[in-house]
């Protein structure tokens, strides 16, 4: 193994064992969010018993009624058939939680050739655990259908898009705003604090004393600090999930992506302080001045809607609000990182400024 | 060889008025008018030469401020020469900073560690810092500290901190250590209790270079000592022959010296046993 690898895996190893040892941290970045999460969640508790589908059927061939027929016979399901236009407004509504629009060339076939057509679904955005499942029916249904017309997979497909209904969960939103919240606390407090106690104690330049370059080190405790986070995000996951029935929209490895990313902000952040400080004094009015309006004004506990305009404008280029927001339209919405391209840009021009300023302000005593 | 050898001694600069006397063990660092001068203008280091020889205790003395712990971490690679030259173990310090602290071990002045590590996992972190092997549980014994490898540094006194941090500049087996004010704080029999441990240190054949402020402990341990005061070197010698050359200045101490001291008496009263 390489001189450098052993020397970043040994600092890694050591940071881990200060970090689990470390009591108050474990208080501080696990316990916190877990409990905020189950306030929020007994707060915001109940779940509708079937899902309301409002169905339009444009085709009549034979093979719609065979669709119409098995969704029928799916028990979740209360359909309800109706025209597009008034399914739509129910949908606007809240009354329905999925519209289903079977198209008029459903089934057809064209010189001995089936079509290829698509059913269109639109669900309710406030209940996207129902949209999903029902959506997840609606495909197998289909992929049934679709194989017993061709060998190809590719002829009749679904289309899905999720509709803004004010009745947007509570929890669904609350999650991924807590788990931000943690990726911020542990990024800017976990490491400032930390990093500033081994420079004022001497321990920092004990290791300086060594071989290993003491970029090493700085490596070791923010892949600490990234395991940390993602340890907490599983954990805020399964328990909202399992207890109050999160559901996630997205891919979880989009949601992942945008938690490191997160963390990579926070920690930049935090060892911009670190490095400028001299002491524990100085960290934390300054982490605290950072920290404080970042949370109340990110929207991450309630919407930002309320704003006045000015203050909306100003806290869009917040790289919290980029971070929960992003977190959310993966989560609650399903949207892949291509989508999100206000977010990935904002995040990225964060990761940029921070270290830069991380280096400029950084002094090893 | 012999003209290596005679080289070495001719290039040898004696410092101030007085005459160094060469003994004949090999140099294991060199340093040639070494000056510092720190980015905000203070000129701590000011033009100093000297010579350690392999295996000898020597001694850096000097009232506060006189620039010895700036040496000290000029040679160790941490600070970065403003000029002149340091050749430790035939290595050029500003070329080649992290091969130099390879091969030595380095006190700090104030020995602080990671909180919430075990000794041993403290030992273990630094071995594997310098990619070395060792046996953290021998390593301790040696420091006398066998009891205590599960413990951690802020559970230890003062002279087992002192005992534990020698122990962490031992892990990569240095040909040479630096020891920046050892027993500084340490009551009397802790102290005496870390003299014989450099003194084992020494026997073991490793170089030791240390800062002190207590005159008994460079006249019990060092082989040599340099006075170092505003940044310079104002003598540089055997503590018996510093004395020799004193007194034959016609030099009389201004009371008479009992034939022991007080801290004699303390000991007396106390016992060597450690306090801990």
């Amino acid at each position: 193994m390489n001189q450098n690898t052993r020397s970043f895996l040994a600092l890694t190893k050591a940071s881990l064992k200060m970090y689990y040892r470390n009591k108050g941290a474990i208080i501080f970045t696990l316990l916190i969010p877990v409990a905020l999460l189950s306030m929020f969640g007994f707060l915001s508790s109940g779940r509708g018993p079937r899902i309301q589908v409002g169905l339009t059927n444009k085709a009549t061939t034979e093979m719609a009624q065979q669709f119409v027929a098995a969704l029928k016979s799916v028990e979740a399901f209360n359909i309800r058939e109706a025209t597009e236009t008034d399914a739509a407004t129910e949908l606007g509504k809240g009354d329905i939680d999925l519209q289903v629009i079977i198209p008029e060339n459903f089934g057809k076939t064209e010189e001995g050739k089936p079509t290829a057509s698509t059913i269109q679904t639109r669900f309710n955005k406030g209940k996207p655990q129902s949209g999903h499942m029902a959506n997840m029916v609606i495909v197998q249904i289909v992929t049934g259908l679709d194989k017993k017309v061709t060998n190809a997979p590719t002829v009749l497909d679904v289309k899905s898009e999720g509709v803004a209904v004010n009745n947007l969960g509570y929890f669904d939103f609350i999650l991924p705003g807590i788990l931000s919240m943690s990726i911020m606390q542990l990024g800017i407090f976990g490491v400032a604090f930390s990093f500033v106690a081994m420079k004022a104690s001497g321990a920092l330049r004990r290791i300086q004393a060594t071989p290993v370059k003491p970029v090493y080190f700085v490596f070791a405790q923010a892949t600490v600090r990234l395991l940390v986070t993602l340890s907490t995000a599983v954990i805020l996951l399964v328990f909202g999930t399992y207890f109050f029935g999160f559901h996630m929209m997205g891919s979880y490895v989009n949601f992942f992506l945008v938690c490191i990313f997160g963390i990579l902000i926070f920690l930049g952040i935090g060892f911009a302080i670190a490095g400028w400080a001299r002491d524990e004094t100085q960290v934390a009015p300054v982490a605290n001045l950072i920290q404080l309006p970042l949370l109340l004004l990110s929207g991450i506990f309630f919407s930002r809607d309320g704003f006045p305009t000015w203050l909306k404008t100003i806290t869009d280029y917040s790289p919290l609000t980029y971070v929960s927001h992003a977190l959310r339209k993966i989560a609650n919405e399903g949207a892949g990182l291509t989508e999100l391209p206000m977010d990935m840009i904002g995040m990225g021009v964060w990761l940029i400024i921070v270290y830069a300023v991380a280096v400029k302000l950084f002094r090893w005593e | 060889m012999a003209c290596l050898l005679w080289e070495k001694l001719v290039k040898f600069t004696p410092c101030g008025p007085l005459q160094i006397k060469i003994t004949p063990m090999p140099a294991i660092l060199e340093v040639t008018n070494l000056t510092k001068t720190y980015p905000n203008g203070v000129n701590a280091v000011k033009g100093i030469s000297f010579s350690v020889n392999k295996g000898e205790v020597f001694g850096i003395l000097g009232p506060n401020g006189a620039g010895k712990t700036t040496t000290l971490e000029i040679i160790e690679g941490l600070r970065p020469i403003t000029s002149g030259t340091v050749l430790l173990d035939g290595i050029k310090t500003e070329e080649q900073p992290y091969l130099i602290k390879q091969r030595i071990g380095i006190q700090l002045q104030s020995s602080a560690f990671f909180q919430n590590l075990k000794l041993t996992e403290l030992l273990q972190m630094f071995a594997d810092l310098y990619g070395a092997k060792i046996d953290a549980a021998q390593l301790l014994a040696d420091v006398g500290l066998q009891d205590k490898a599960g413990f951690l540094v802020k559970n230890l006194s003062g002279g087992q901190k002192q005992r534990f941090s020698i122990a962490t500049t031992l892990v990569n087996k240095p040909v040479m250590i630096f020891l920046d004010e050892p027993t500084t704080g340490l009551d009397p029999q802790a102290r005496r209790n870390l003299w014989e441990l450099i003194a084992q240190i020494k026997n073991r054949g490793t170089t030791v270079i240390l800062t002190t402020h207590y005159m008994e402990e460079a006249s019990f341990l060092c082989n040599r000592v340099a006075i170092m005061d505003d940044g310079r070197i104002v003598a540089l010698d055997t503590p018996d022959q510093l004395i020799r050359q004193l007194l034959a200045k016609g030099f009389v101490p201004h009371t008479e010296v009992p034939p022991a001291t007080l801290e004699d008496v303390f000991i007396d009263l106390t016992g060597k046993t450690l306090r801990d």
